[in-house]
Protein backbone atom coordinates (compact mmCIF):
# COMPACT_ATOMS: atom_id res chain seq x y z
CA UNK A 1 0.00 0.00 0.00
CA UNK A 2 2.88 2.27 1.05
CA UNK A 3 4.33 1.83 -2.61
CA UNK A 4 1.22 2.24 -3.81
CA UNK A 5 0.97 5.86 -2.57
CA UNK A 6 4.34 6.59 -3.03
CA UNK A 7 3.82 5.94 -6.84
CA UNK A 8 0.66 8.00 -6.98
CA UNK A 9 2.22 10.93 -5.39
CA UNK A 10 5.41 10.74 -7.30
CA UNK A 11 3.18 10.09 -10.62
CA UNK A 12 1.13 13.23 -8.87
CA UNK A 13 4.20 15.66 -8.54
CA UNK A 14 5.40 15.04 -11.83
CA UNK A 15 2.48 15.08 -14.12
CA UNK A 16 0.53 18.52 -12.14
CA UNK A 17 3.85 20.48 -11.31
CA UNK A 18 4.70 21.26 -15.17
CA UNK A 19 1.90 24.09 -15.85
CA UNK A 20 2.82 25.98 -12.66
CA UNK A 21 6.73 26.68 -12.60
CA UNK A 22 5.79 28.78 -8.83
CA UNK A 23 8.85 26.83 -6.28
CA UNK A 24 7.41 29.06 -3.57
CA UNK A 25 4.00 26.87 -4.06
CA UNK A 26 5.92 23.97 -3.44
CA UNK A 27 4.42 23.96 0.40
CA UNK A 28 1.28 25.47 0.82
CA UNK A 29 -2.45 25.46 1.47
CA UNK A 30 -2.48 25.75 -2.15
CA UNK A 31 0.11 22.87 -2.75
CA UNK A 32 -0.08 20.17 -0.24
CA UNK A 33 -2.91 21.15 1.81
CA UNK A 34 -0.54 21.98 5.09
CA UNK A 35 -0.12 25.84 5.65
CA UNK A 36 3.19 27.45 6.13
CA UNK A 37 4.44 29.84 8.80
CA UNK A 38 4.28 32.27 5.95
CA UNK A 39 0.92 31.52 5.90
CA UNK A 40 -0.63 31.15 9.68
CA UNK A 41 2.24 32.37 12.35
CA UNK A 42 -0.13 34.86 14.62
CA UNK A 43 1.11 37.11 17.33
CA UNK A 44 4.23 37.40 18.67
CA UNK A 45 5.68 34.50 16.29
CA UNK A 46 4.72 36.40 13.19
CA UNK A 47 5.93 39.76 14.93
CA UNK A 48 9.50 37.65 15.28
CA UNK A 49 9.61 35.64 11.78
CA UNK A 50 8.70 39.08 10.00
CA UNK A 51 11.42 41.28 11.67
CA UNK A 52 14.09 37.86 10.93
CA UNK A 53 13.28 38.17 7.40
CA UNK A 54 14.67 41.63 7.17
CA UNK A 55 17.61 40.77 9.62
CA UNK A 56 16.45 42.76 12.73
CA UNK A 57 16.25 41.13 16.15
CA UNK A 58 14.22 43.72 18.27
CA UNK A 59 13.95 41.05 20.91
CA UNK A 60 17.73 40.32 20.95
CA UNK A 61 17.32 36.55 20.53
CA UNK A 62 20.71 36.45 18.86
CA UNK A 63 23.96 37.18 20.03
CA UNK A 64 24.77 40.78 19.58
CA UNK A 65 26.54 42.00 16.87
CA UNK A 66 30.58 42.22 16.49
CA UNK A 67 32.16 45.50 17.04
CA UNK A 68 35.80 46.93 17.50
CA UNK A 69 34.79 48.47 21.05
CA UNK A 70 37.40 51.89 19.63
CA UNK A 71 36.33 55.26 20.04
CA UNK A 72 35.56 55.44 16.18
CA UNK A 73 33.53 52.05 16.41
CA UNK A 74 32.09 51.93 19.86
CA UNK A 75 29.63 48.50 20.69
CA UNK A 76 26.17 49.59 19.85
CA UNK A 77 23.77 48.54 22.57
CA UNK A 78 20.25 49.06 21.43
CA UNK A 79 17.51 49.86 24.02
CA UNK A 80 14.08 50.25 24.84
CA UNK A 81 14.55 52.94 27.54
CA UNK A 82 17.48 55.53 27.95
CA UNK A 83 19.71 52.85 29.91
CA UNK A 84 20.97 49.42 30.14
CA UNK A 85 22.83 46.98 32.12
CA UNK A 86 25.94 46.32 29.86
CA UNK A 87 28.34 43.04 31.43
CA UNK A 88 31.76 43.39 29.73
CA UNK A 89 33.74 40.13 29.41
CA UNK A 90 37.11 42.35 28.70
CA UNK A 91 39.47 39.62 27.59
CA UNK A 92 38.11 36.03 26.08
CA UNK A 93 37.35 33.32 28.97
CA UNK A 94 38.09 35.96 31.70
CA UNK A 95 35.40 34.76 34.27
CA UNK A 96 34.57 37.41 36.00
CA UNK A 97 32.07 39.80 34.01
CA UNK A 98 32.19 43.77 34.58
CA UNK A 99 28.60 45.35 34.77
CA UNK A 100 27.88 48.72 34.68
CA UNK A 101 25.13 51.12 33.51
CA UNK A 102 25.00 52.49 29.98
CA UNK A 103 23.63 55.92 29.67
CA UNK A 104 21.96 57.48 26.76
CA UNK A 105 24.40 60.38 25.29
CA UNK A 106 28.10 60.22 25.20
CA UNK A 107 29.66 56.82 24.90
CA UNK A 108 31.28 55.44 27.97
CA UNK A 109 33.70 52.62 28.86
CA UNK A 110 34.42 50.04 30.35
CA UNK A 111 36.14 50.81 33.57
CA UNK A 112 38.12 47.75 33.10
CA UNK A 113 39.34 47.33 30.09
CA UNK A 114 37.89 50.89 28.30
CA UNK A 115 36.03 49.37 25.73
CA UNK A 116 33.68 52.05 24.49
CA UNK A 117 30.16 51.32 24.48
CA UNK A 118 26.64 53.75 22.55
CA UNK A 119 23.49 53.47 24.01
CA UNK A 120 21.63 53.25 20.43
CA UNK A 121 17.34 54.24 22.14
CA UNK A 122 15.00 52.84 20.38
CA UNK A 123 10.79 52.67 20.58
CA UNK A 124 9.30 49.47 20.37
CA UNK A 125 7.40 49.18 17.18
CA UNK A 126 3.80 47.78 19.52
CA UNK B 1 0.10 42.36 20.53
CA UNK B 2 2.70 41.74 22.77
CA UNK B 3 3.30 44.66 25.18
CA UNK B 4 6.97 42.88 26.30
CA UNK B 5 10.88 43.18 25.16
CA UNK B 6 11.59 40.07 25.59
CA UNK B 7 10.61 36.77 23.04
CA UNK B 8 9.64 34.17 26.20
CA UNK B 9 6.21 33.39 27.33
CA UNK B 10 5.27 34.98 30.65
CA UNK B 11 2.13 32.26 31.19
CA UNK B 12 -1.12 34.01 32.26
CA UNK B 13 -1.94 32.45 35.94
CA UNK B 14 -3.63 29.00 35.77
CA UNK B 15 -5.77 26.79 37.75
CA UNK B 16 -4.39 23.85 36.66
CA UNK B 17 -1.41 23.41 38.03
CA UNK B 18 -3.30 23.33 41.54
CA UNK B 19 -6.43 21.13 40.36
CA UNK B 20 -3.61 18.75 39.18
CA UNK B 21 -1.91 18.59 42.67
CA UNK B 22 -5.09 17.74 44.21
CA UNK B 23 -5.82 14.67 41.76
CA UNK B 24 -2.25 13.86 42.77
CA UNK B 25 -3.54 14.13 46.20
CA UNK B 26 -6.55 12.28 45.84
CA UNK B 27 -5.77 9.97 43.69
CA UNK B 28 -2.73 8.31 46.01
CA UNK B 29 -4.90 8.66 49.32
CA UNK B 30 -7.78 7.55 47.44
CA UNK B 31 -5.68 4.00 45.79
CA UNK B 32 -4.69 3.33 49.82
CA UNK B 33 -8.38 3.80 50.94
CA UNK B 34 -9.02 1.53 48.06
CA UNK B 35 -6.72 -0.91 49.12
CA UNK B 36 -8.07 -0.78 53.21
CA UNK B 37 -11.74 -0.33 52.88
CA UNK B 38 -12.73 -1.41 49.74
CA UNK B 39 -14.22 1.80 47.75
CA UNK B 40 -13.08 3.48 45.09
CA UNK B 41 -14.76 6.81 45.47
CA UNK B 42 -11.60 8.95 46.47
CA UNK B 43 -9.59 7.33 43.53
CA UNK B 44 -12.37 7.74 41.08
CA UNK B 45 -12.47 11.42 42.26
CA UNK B 46 -8.74 12.05 41.85
CA UNK B 47 -8.70 10.27 38.53
CA UNK B 48 -11.36 12.23 36.85
CA UNK B 49 -9.78 15.75 38.24
CA UNK B 50 -6.76 14.36 36.40
CA UNK B 51 -8.12 13.68 33.06
CA UNK B 52 -9.78 17.08 33.33
CA UNK B 53 -6.68 18.87 34.56
CA UNK B 54 -4.75 16.95 31.44
CA UNK B 55 -7.68 18.46 29.31
CA UNK B 56 -7.65 21.98 30.00
CA UNK B 57 -4.11 22.66 30.29
CA UNK B 58 -2.74 21.10 27.25
CA UNK B 59 -5.44 22.92 25.63
CA UNK B 60 -4.80 25.88 27.13
CA UNK B 61 -0.90 25.11 25.82
CA UNK B 62 -2.58 24.67 22.00
CA UNK B 63 -4.36 28.08 22.30
CA UNK B 64 -1.36 29.79 23.60
CA UNK B 65 1.05 28.60 20.97
CA UNK B 66 -1.04 27.54 17.84
CA UNK B 67 -3.86 30.22 18.28
CA UNK B 68 -2.02 33.08 19.88
CA UNK B 69 1.67 32.78 18.56
CA UNK B 70 3.31 32.68 22.56
CA UNK B 71 5.47 29.56 20.63
CA UNK B 72 8.49 31.90 19.41
CA UNK B 73 11.76 30.28 18.54
CA UNK B 74 13.15 30.33 22.12
CA UNK B 75 9.69 29.39 23.85
CA UNK B 76 9.74 26.28 20.86
CA UNK B 77 13.67 25.65 22.07
CA UNK B 78 12.56 25.37 25.99
CA UNK B 79 9.42 23.08 25.17
CA UNK B 80 11.65 20.76 23.31
CA UNK B 81 14.13 20.99 26.35
CA UNK B 82 11.65 19.89 28.94
CA UNK B 83 10.24 17.05 26.37
CA UNK B 84 14.04 15.48 26.20
CA UNK B 85 14.54 16.17 29.80
CA UNK B 86 10.92 14.39 30.83
CA UNK B 87 11.80 11.77 28.29
CA UNK B 88 15.35 11.43 30.21
CA UNK B 89 13.27 10.99 33.62
CA UNK B 90 11.26 7.95 32.01
CA UNK B 91 14.56 6.28 30.66
CA UNK B 92 15.57 6.34 34.28
CA UNK B 93 11.88 4.97 35.76
CA UNK B 94 12.66 1.78 32.95
CA UNK B 95 16.26 1.36 33.91
CA UNK B 96 14.95 0.51 37.52
CA UNK B 97 12.82 -2.58 36.38
CA UNK B 98 15.45 -3.41 33.91
CA UNK B 99 17.80 -3.47 37.04
CA UNK B 100 15.73 -4.92 39.40
CA UNK B 101 14.77 -7.81 36.50
CA UNK B 102 18.53 -8.52 35.76
CA UNK B 103 19.20 -8.40 39.66
CA UNK B 104 17.09 -11.58 40.09
CA UNK B 105 17.85 -13.30 36.64
CA UNK B 106 21.49 -13.34 36.72
CA UNK B 107 21.65 -14.59 40.39
CA UNK B 108 18.83 -16.23 40.32
CA UNK B 109 18.67 -17.46 44.28
CA UNK B 110 17.80 -21.29 45.73
CA UNK B 111 14.47 -20.93 46.15
CA UNK B 112 14.13 -20.10 42.60
CA UNK B 113 15.80 -23.38 41.52
CA UNK B 114 19.14 -22.07 40.91
CA UNK B 115 18.31 -21.05 37.44
CA UNK B 116 16.55 -18.60 35.33
CA UNK B 117 13.67 -18.63 34.34
CA UNK B 118 12.56 -20.49 37.38
CA UNK B 119 11.69 -24.06 38.09
CA UNK B 120 7.86 -24.43 37.12
CA UNK B 121 7.52 -21.30 34.94
CA UNK B 122 6.53 -22.05 31.66
CA UNK B 123 7.82 -18.94 29.27
CA UNK B 124 6.43 -17.38 26.44
CA UNK B 125 7.70 -18.53 23.26
CA UNK B 126 9.86 -15.32 21.97
CA UNK B 127 9.54 -15.66 18.14
CA UNK B 128 5.94 -15.88 18.48
CA UNK B 129 3.47 -13.35 19.67
CA UNK B 130 6.28 -10.78 20.94
CA UNK B 131 8.19 -11.10 17.54
CA UNK B 132 4.81 -9.76 15.84
CA UNK B 133 4.94 -7.16 18.61
CA UNK B 134 8.28 -6.29 17.98
CA UNK B 135 7.58 -5.61 13.81
CA UNK B 136 4.54 -4.21 14.80
CA UNK B 137 6.02 -1.45 16.81
CA UNK B 138 9.01 -0.98 14.26
CA UNK B 139 6.97 -0.56 11.35
CA UNK B 140 4.69 2.18 13.61
CA UNK B 141 8.64 3.82 13.77
CA UNK B 142 8.41 4.00 10.10
CA UNK B 143 5.04 5.10 9.57
CA UNK B 144 5.66 7.94 12.01
CA UNK B 145 8.71 9.40 10.57
CA UNK B 146 6.69 8.75 7.21
CA UNK B 147 3.96 11.76 8.83
CA UNK B 148 6.55 13.26 9.49
CA UNK B 149 8.60 14.08 6.40
CA UNK B 150 4.76 14.14 5.41
CA UNK B 151 4.24 17.40 7.24
CA UNK B 152 7.34 19.18 6.72
CA UNK B 153 6.73 18.50 2.73
CA UNK B 154 2.94 19.98 3.01
CA UNK B 155 1.46 17.02 1.66
CA UNK B 156 -2.00 16.71 4.09
CA UNK B 157 -3.07 13.50 2.92
CA UNK B 158 -0.26 11.62 3.28
CA UNK B 159 0.04 13.63 6.64
CA UNK B 160 -2.86 12.09 8.14
CA UNK B 161 -2.82 8.35 6.37
CA UNK B 162 0.54 7.86 8.17
CA UNK B 163 -0.42 9.20 11.35
CA UNK B 164 -3.66 6.89 11.22
CA UNK B 165 -1.60 3.92 10.38
CA UNK B 166 0.82 4.73 13.38
CA UNK B 167 -1.71 4.73 15.72
CA UNK B 168 -3.54 1.71 14.67
CA UNK B 169 -0.71 -0.32 14.74
CA UNK B 170 -0.14 1.23 18.30
CA UNK B 171 -3.42 -0.14 19.18
CA UNK B 172 -2.59 -3.44 17.05
CA UNK B 173 0.12 -3.90 19.81
CA UNK B 174 -1.88 -2.81 22.59
CA UNK B 175 -4.91 -5.79 21.46
CA UNK B 176 -1.41 -8.16 21.36
CA UNK B 177 -0.57 -7.58 24.86
CA UNK B 178 -3.61 -7.63 25.90
CA UNK B 179 -4.40 -11.31 24.35
CA UNK B 180 -0.62 -12.32 25.47
CA UNK B 181 -1.69 -10.96 29.40
CA UNK B 182 -4.60 -13.29 29.39
CA UNK B 183 -3.52 -15.91 27.96
CA UNK B 184 -0.36 -16.29 29.62
CA UNK B 185 0.34 -19.57 32.13
CA UNK B 186 2.17 -17.48 34.33
CA UNK B 187 0.57 -14.43 36.60
CA UNK B 188 2.29 -11.44 38.31
CA UNK B 189 1.79 -13.34 41.52
CA UNK B 190 4.20 -16.03 40.58
CA UNK B 191 7.49 -15.54 42.10
CA UNK B 192 10.00 -12.54 40.98
CA UNK B 193 9.94 -13.91 37.45
CA UNK B 194 6.02 -12.89 37.67
CA UNK B 195 6.89 -9.71 38.99
CA UNK B 196 9.42 -8.50 36.72
CA UNK B 197 7.57 -9.25 33.97
CA UNK B 198 4.76 -7.86 34.40
CA UNK B 199 5.70 -4.43 35.97
CA UNK B 200 8.26 -3.88 33.04
CA UNK B 201 6.17 -5.11 30.24
CA UNK B 202 3.11 -3.35 32.13
CA UNK B 203 4.57 -0.17 32.65
CA UNK B 204 5.70 -0.23 29.04
CA UNK B 205 1.63 -1.23 27.84
CA UNK B 206 0.66 1.87 29.69
CA UNK B 207 3.20 3.46 28.05
CA UNK B 208 2.14 2.75 24.55
CA UNK B 209 -1.65 3.92 25.50
CA UNK B 210 -0.01 7.52 26.57
CA UNK B 211 1.74 7.50 23.82
CA UNK B 212 -1.05 6.12 21.21
CA UNK B 213 -3.40 8.85 22.82
CA UNK B 214 -0.67 11.96 22.27
CA UNK B 215 -0.37 10.64 18.70
CA UNK B 216 -4.30 10.68 18.38
CA UNK B 217 -4.09 14.40 19.27
CA UNK B 218 -1.91 15.09 16.95
CA UNK B 219 -3.93 13.81 14.06
CA UNK B 220 -7.02 15.56 15.71
CA UNK B 221 -4.72 18.78 15.35
CA UNK B 222 -3.17 18.19 12.17
CA UNK B 223 -6.90 17.44 10.58
CA UNK B 224 -7.62 20.61 12.57
CA UNK B 225 -4.92 22.52 10.33
CA UNK B 226 -3.01 23.38 13.52
CA UNK B 227 0.36 22.01 12.28
CA UNK B 228 2.61 24.28 9.81
CA UNK B 229 5.03 22.96 7.61
CA UNK B 230 7.65 25.03 9.78
CA UNK B 231 6.53 24.41 13.09
CA UNK B 232 5.00 21.45 14.56
CA UNK B 233 6.26 20.54 17.58
CA UNK B 234 3.38 18.88 19.14
CA UNK B 235 3.62 16.33 16.82
CA UNK B 236 7.45 15.99 17.12
CA UNK B 237 7.73 15.85 20.85
CA UNK B 238 4.93 12.78 20.29
CA UNK B 239 7.27 11.18 17.68
CA UNK B 240 9.74 11.31 20.32
CA UNK B 241 7.58 9.75 22.93
CA UNK B 242 6.64 7.03 20.41
CA UNK B 243 10.46 6.59 19.39
CA UNK B 244 11.26 6.13 23.28
CA UNK B 245 8.68 3.54 23.68
CA UNK B 246 9.53 1.33 20.57
CA UNK B 247 13.17 1.70 22.28
CA UNK B 248 11.87 0.24 25.63
CA UNK B 249 10.15 -2.41 23.92
CA UNK B 250 13.55 -3.65 21.74
CA UNK B 251 15.27 -4.02 25.22
CA UNK B 252 12.12 -5.70 27.04
CA UNK B 253 12.35 -7.93 24.30
CA UNK B 254 16.15 -8.53 24.19
CA UNK B 255 16.35 -8.83 27.72
CA UNK B 256 13.26 -10.22 29.38
CA UNK B 257 11.41 -11.96 26.47
CA UNK B 258 14.40 -13.63 24.49
CA UNK B 259 17.37 -13.71 27.23
CA UNK B 260 14.96 -14.59 29.61
CA UNK B 261 13.62 -17.51 28.24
Amino acid sequence: MAARLLLRSGLRAVTTCQAVRAPALSRSMAAGGIPTDEEQATGLEKVIMKAMKEGKDPFNMMKPKSYAGSRNDPHLVPSITNKRVVGCICEEDNTSIVWFWLHEGEPQRCPSCGAHYKLVPHNLSH
Amino acid sequence: MAHQAHAYHMVDPSPWPLTGAVAALLMTSGLAIWMHFHTMTLMSLGLILFLLTMYQWWRDVIREGTFQGHHTPPVQKSLRYGMILFITSEVFFFLGFFWAFYHSSLAPTPELGGCWPPIGITTLNPFEVPLLNTAVLLASGVTVTWAHHSIMEGQRKQAIQSLTLTILLGFYFTALQAMEYYEAPFTIADGVYGSTFFVATGFHGLHVIIGSTFLAVCLLRQAQYHFTSDHHFGFEAAAWYWHFVDVVWLFLYISIYWWGS
